[in-house]
């Protein structure tokens, strides 16, 4: 909201320091968002809070500063309104206003000129120019917070109604459009109909212009709710509704009149006008209300004790009224404080003058809280040893293009936005591999073809009794070369292998299980991990429907760990070292080239020979012509060591024939000789 | 030197000029000086000698014997002096690659916050990111009519599920599953119907929450003092101002000047008695205060990052330039 320092120093008398006045608008929470100097005036644009509404207004503005500056706020000059009138208000239902009145002018000429005075100051707020007496109004709106609408008095049929629409009910608005109402929205109408939506937006049908020569302004108090839910249904937001909606003083609606009257006696030579208040028994939940709290309750919330003398000087100026009994404070709210309702407000609102920077540091007391209670299950261990081996993190967008998913399940286990931002945004993912081919492609296309990054994020699903359930996913892909050229290394390309290592060294007791079952990886490359028996992620290479949807052409392989289920508690135990020689042996046999090596090295180890620590495929061999294409050759390296002794080359071989004897009944493995 | 001797040594000489390798070299010294070398043999010969011709033959023996010595350490010097050479290495080279990975600014900012709060005893603790209305607005104190549900633009997924628009659901369903003493932080992502160069749909956040007996503001203002002292490594210039949050009371929000600016980057204040009873907490007993943050504007800040869309286009010549941070 934008104001003039000249009009605000009006309302606060005599003071020098601008500087010093714009610094504590920020410091009493009215945040000053930029200040520029124009025409003679300085603009300072403050960003309000929507708890403020009653410093939606020049006087509003004093008034907050008056505690600061130790004056009184200056109260506008108004005219006296006499000369009531009955006539032209037919009905007010009071769920829509409970303080309403009118102001009847005739013989009144609305093509004068807006006095500079005026029209400048309009004009430094942001508001633009109309004709002389709606330029009026918005600048008492302006000076004091109060909406007012005035209709051309002759454009009118009959006294105005205050009731809610009929359902259909059309209006032309002053905005150009017709909106088409509904029985919850009140409107103030002629007898020919809705001649403004209640507090939002007057009719085309009755406003003023240069020719209008009999007036009615309306200045009333509307109930809050009804304005906002006009204000939102017909997406309109008016200096008016913004104002209403976030509560106007439901006693200020006659001072804005006399005002009103006061500006346009000084300018135009109106010969008698009429006023009427039909309703002025505001009702707003905040009237009349106290607030009893006990002194000490300003030291418990701030940590500081504040004089008795500071507290009620402080309340004073800010229309509030205290009264300390016996460390008892008792406050009634007034009637332009819309926000305040309890204890902690009145704390607040003394604590702003007191100033948030003048208050102490108190260091915050140890925690009293069990160490059992932290708890220890942290991934981020996992994130440090991915990102240590080359890995990128990468973040991508919760949300993806719609129908995106179609290969990963049907439409009813995904969840859709109903109102997304854009297209591109409005499915949440059903799992990673979308948002990390994405980015592969993304980089692919920027020549960063050498790819290795992770993400972990939430997945999200909807089930069949609709209940919807998130899981928090580590994935992550590869694709590109192991190195750049150099002169030391061999390079080539990434293949599963690597993937396979790098999550084997990072995890503990990872296996890694042959499937099919996954329908967007490739079924020649696609396996399930697992921890001991329970699934915890997959990997493999996407299938060519994913490779085709993303078109990209590079290698790349994928993987997916469900974090929840991962046993990440990795306690280390010490195993004696035996300091008596190893053994190591190679033994080349062939094998039915369907039987796969993990199968092989898990059913030695299973099979515990003596001595026998360790076992490995340290080769594997096809050849065709030697030994044909079901057959392939493979070699085992076998390590013996004993704990007590050096081992006898006796001891190992009887332990080579065992195993040969083994592989043989087990797999019909043939020692290449 | 009798003539035998200076044969033996010139002998030598030309075996030693015709020798190339160390390996050699070794086999030369132990024909002339190992223990059945040719020289060592020259020495039986003292054993015969008379006292006055050993005396001679002593002299001649070991001058025979140091020549030869010399000799061979001197070869032996060229030799291992001319295999460096061969070897000398160009320093200048590149060493073998060991390509280092990333962590994301934005997890590096997180992580960093998590580390320092954690120190003052907030623990993390992670939550929904699909919500209902109850847990992201009603219990925080934010009722359906109220204008400040204007401030988050949400999104709505079914017709009481919405994505959240802060972490504070999070501390509710805190609050609600334990009692105090609590001191929590709630770091994750958050969505808001916002998109243009400085905000985004998605973005992250962290909130604090502390609750127990007697917290008051200055508890408040010392923590969040230090916290940004200790997030930027120096003193910042900071200032509390009085802003509105339906959840706090009172409410502020704390800016910090960069360049000359003042950068509003945290909301805070006392906990709402009312939140404190949606969530079945003595207000009488029981006082708090909570605080949060949004986690780019800060990571921009503190790399100076000055788009906000560089976070998710996670393009890797951005995301390589955090390589190895913490």
């Amino acid at each position: 909201m934008k104001i003039s320092l000249n009009w605000l120093k009006e309302y606060l008398g005599n003071i020098k320091d601008n500087d010093e006045l714009i610094s504590r608008l920020t410091s009493m929470g009215l945040e000053v968002d930029s200040v520029s100097k124009q025409k003679r005036d300085t603009v300072i644009d403050i960003d309000m809070t929507p708890n403020r509404a009653d410093c939606l207004s020049v006087m509003g503005i004093a008034r907050d500063l008056s505690p600061i500056y130790k004056k009184k706020v200056l109260m506008p000059k108004i005219s006296k309104l006499s000369n009531k009138t009955k006539s032209h208000v037919k009905r007010v239902n009071k769920k829509i206003s409970t303080a309403y009145s009118i102001l009847v002018i005739k013989d009144f000429d609305n093509s004068l000129i807006t006095p500079k005075n005026i029209a400048d100051r309009l004009e430094l707020c942001g508001i633009s120019q109309i004709n002389f007496i709606v330029d009026v109004l918005n600048y008492v709106m302006l000076e004091i917070g109060q909406p007012m609408h005035v209709f051309d008095k002759d454009k009118l049929n009959g006294a105005l109604d205050v009731r809610f629409a009929r359902k259909g009910e059309k209006i032309n608005a002053l905005d150009g459009n017709q909106y088409t109402l509904t029985a919850d929205i009140p409107v103030i109408s002629d007898s020919n109909g809705a001649q403004a939506i209640a507090g939002v937006i007057g009719s085309d049908n009755s406003s003023v212009d240069t020719n209008t020569s009999s007036i009615i302004i309306e200045s009333a108090f509307f109930n809050q709710n009804l304005i906002r839910k006009s204000a939102k249904k017909y997406r309109l937001q008016t200096e008016s509704s913004y104002r209403f909606e976030r509560g106007v003083d439901p006693y200020l609606n006659n001072l804005a009149l006399g005002r009103v009257m006061h500006i346009v006696d000084q300018y135009s030579q109106v010969k008698n006008h009429m006023f009427n208040s039909i309703v002025s028994k505001p009702i707003s939940t905040h009237l009349g209300k106290y607030i009893k709290m006990d002194i000490s309750y300003f030291e418990r919330i701030l940590g500081v004790k504040l004089s008795n003398k500071f507290i009620i000087n402080t309340l004073s100026y800010l229309g509030f009224n205290p009264i300390i009994v016996k460390n008892k404070l008792k406050v009634s709210v007034p009637s332009h404080r819309f926000d305040i309702s309890i204890a902690e407000d009145i704390v607040e609102e003394v604590a702003r003058v007191y100033g948030y920077n003048n208050f102490t540091e108190i260091p915050l007391p140890p925690t009293t809280l069990s160490k059992s209670k932290i708890s220890k299950n942290n991934t981020s261990k996992y994130l440090e040893l991915l990102s240590s081996q080359g890995y990128h993190e990468v973040i991508t967008y919760s949300f993806l293009p719609k129908d995106s998913q179609k290969l990963f399940m049907s439409n009813t286990s995904k969840i859709e936005v109903l109102n997304p931002i854009s297209e591109d945004k409005s499915e949440m993912r059903v799992n990673m591999i979308n948002g990390l081919l994405k980015t592969a492609k993304y980089n692919i296309s920027r020549q960063n073809s050498d790819i290795k990054i992770f993400e972990i994020g939430k997945t999200y699903k909807k089930h069949k009794d609709n209940s919807v359930s998130e899981e928090n996913v580590l994935a992550g892909m590869i694709s590109g070369v192991n190195y750049p050229l150099n002169l030391k290394q061999f390079q080539r390309k990434l293949d599963f292998y690597d993937l396979k290592g790098d999550l084997m060294s990072i995890f503990q007791n990872l296996s890694f299980n042959q499937s099919e079952k996954i329908s967007y990886l490739s079924n020649s490359c696609q396996a399930v991990i697992s921890q001991g028996r329970k699934p915890v992620g997959l990997c493999g290479e996407p299938s060519l429907s994913l490779y085709k949807q993303f078109g990209v052409k590079n290698k790349i392989f994928y993987f997916e760990i469900y974090i929840d289920l991962l046993k990440l508690n990795q306690k280390v135990t010490y195993e004696p070292i035996s300091i008596y020689p190893k053994i190591y042996r190679d033994l080349t046999l062939l094998f039915d080239s369907k039987i796969s090596s993990g199968d092989i090295i898990k059913k030695i180890q299973r099979k515990s020979f003596n001595y026998m620590i360790n076992s490995r495929i340290s080769d594997i061999f096809y050849n065709k012509n030697d030994f044909g294409n079901d057959k392939k050759s493979m070699t085992l390296e076998l390590v013996f060591q004993d704990y007590s002794r050096t081992l006898q080359d006796d001891d190992v071989n009887t332990q080579i024939s065992m195993v040969l004897d083994f592989l043989e009944k087990e797999f019909n493995a043939v020692l290449r000789k | 030197m009798p003539k035998e001797y200076s044969s033996l040594i010139s002998e030598l000489r030309e075996k030693l000029d015709s020798c190339t390798s160390e390996h050699d070299l070794a086999n030369i010294k132990s024909h002339y000086l190992g223990k059945k070398g040719v020289i060592s043999n020259e020495f039986l010969k003292l054993r015969a000698a008379s006292s006055e011709e050993r005396k001679i033959l002593g002299i001649n023996l070991n001058t025979l014997k140091d020549e030869a010595q010399n000799l061979i350490a001197n070869k032996m010097s060229k030799l291992s002096s001319a295999e460096d050479s061969n070897e000398k290495i160009d320093i200048s080279l590149p060493g073998s690659n060991i390509r280092l990975g990333s962590r994301h600014p934005v997890s590096l900012t997180i992580n960093r916050i998590i580390n320092i709060l954690g120190s003052y005893g907030f623990e993390t603790v992670d939550g929904f990111e699909i919500e209902d209305e109850f847990h992201n607005f009603d219990a925080l104190n934010i009722p359906d009519s109220h204008p400040a549900r204007d401030m988050h633009d949400t999104f709505y997924v079914s017709d009481s599920k919405l994505l959240r628009t802060h972490t504070s659901s999070v501390q509710i369903r805190s609050m609600l599953s334990s009692s105090p003493p609590i001191r929590i932080m709630t770091p994750g992502k958050v969505y808001r119907s916002d998109s243009d160069p400085t905000h985004s749909p998605m973005f992250h956040q962290i909130e604090g929450l502390c609750i127990d007996e007697d917290i008051n503001f200055c508890h408040l203002k010392s923590l969040l003092t230090a916290f940004i002292s200790e997030l930027f490594g120096r003193d910042m210039d900071i200032r509390f101002r009085p802003s509105y949050f339906p959840f706090t009371e009172p409410s502020a929000e704390l800016d910090i000047k960069f360049n000359g600016k003042w950068l509003e980057v945290l909301g805070c204040g006392m906990v709402h008695p009312n939140v404190l009873s949606n969530v079945k907490i003595d207000y009488k007993k029981y006082s708090g205060f909570a605080f949060g943050l949004g986690i780019e504007r800060l990571a921009m800040l503190q790399y100076g990052i000055t788009d906000l869309r560089m976070f998710y286009e996670n393009d890797i010549s951005f995301l390589s330039q955090f390589e190895g941070l913490k």
